[in-house]
């Protein structure tokens, strides 16, 4: 027990001291990488190489939505409003990403497939996704950072808006989409991509993930500032009102 | 069909949101900072000592200086 303790606080301060720097140069292993290493796609050509931010951000947006679920059950279980710090910062990266997602899935498909955009099944489900905690955000920037039921409902409605990822994740699979289907994640021994590619996508991942991490202890931060200031605020409005 | 002016786009896009959401969160800290600031001064106020001066002369106690008008309390938000 000490010693998860031990490793979780390492882990918290690592996000000052390790997590910045290796974030930077993981990210310069992905320009280079995507840029440079990576062989050109023979049928869609030097564009394909959106391929290595496309897919890390969908990833890195899959686990900020991931910490929100896990934040939120925590609010509700425990009514620490620590944790909802944390839900609101990890949606607002996961909300950075979907929206990053969105718009470089619709520049790669505008040369790919025509269209700019298309009501097929996984763009609009993570459309909805971007919705569905664009709105959370929202509702909860409108109640003071330090209200408890209003962390509980925020709570509840990240806990149920989560079940989009699971029908984002399964859609091409479910449904006919003009979205391709997965070509990373295969069965074992049906590897699709060449090793080089698959190298450089492991890099972005890594890159991005770290980055996301590193954005939401930022902004987990930030928000715990601004959930002692208000209640500082209300504090010193009290004494005035003495 | 490389369409290199895409692959620029996608990465400028990329970058641009990157950097967007981190001059957002500047934004952030800076008016939290300014937000803290306001309210130090506010407590060093509610908490001024009462003057001898005027313990002396019998009139009631007063903190020094007089406190500005007050803002509407807990409206103060952050750049969100």
């Amino acid at each position: 027990m000490n010693a998860a303790r031990a490793l979780l606080g390492a882990a918290h301060a690592a996000r000052w001291t390790a997590l910045p720097p290796l974030t930077g140069v993981a990210m310069l292993a992905l320009i280079v990488g995507a840029v440079i290493v990576a062989p050109r796609e023979a049928v869609e050509g030097e564009v394909q190489r959106l391929f290595y931010i496309h897919v890390p951000a969908a990833i890195a947006m899959y686990i900020a939505y991931g910490i929100t679920f896990v934040a939120s059950l925590v609010v509700l279980w425990r009514r620490d409003l620590r944790a909802d710090a944390v839900a609101r910062a990890a949606t607002s990266v996961g909300v950075l990403f979907t929206a990053l997602v969105l718009a470089t899935g619709a520049i790669w498909g505008q040369p790919i497939w025509g269209v700019w955009w298309a009501w097929d099944a996984r763009l609009t489900s993570t459309l909805v996704l971007l919705l569905l905690f664009g709105g959370y955000l929202l509702a909860r920037s409108l109640a003071d950072e330090h209200d408890e039921q209003a962390a509980r409902f925020a709570a509840i409605f990240a806990v149920v808006a989560f079940l989009d990822i699971p029908i984002i994740n399964m859609s091409v699979r479910w449904w006919r989409t003009l979205h391709p289907q997965p070509i990373v994640l295969r069965m074992p021994g049906d590897q699709a991509l060449p090793d080089a590619m698959l190298a450089v996508l492991a890099v972005g991942v890594v890159a991005v993930v770290l980055l996301a991490l590193w954005l939401v202890a930022l902004r987990a931060d930030t928000e715990q500032l601004a959930q002692r200031a208000a209640a500082l605020r209300a504090a010193v409005d009290r004494r005035e009102d003495a | 069909m490389d369409y290199l002016e895409y692959l620029f786009a996608g990465f400028a896009v990329f970058w641009a949101g990157l950097f967007g959401y981190l001059l957002w969160l500047q934004a952030r800290l800076r008016a939290l900072a300014r937000e803290l600031e306001r309210l130090e001064e506010r407590l060093a106020e509610a908490d001024a000592p009462v003057p001898e001066a005027s313990l002396a002369s019998g009139e009631p106690a007063r903190p020094t200086p007089a406190p500005p008008p007050r803002r509407a309390p807990t409206t103060e938000r952050g750049a969100e």
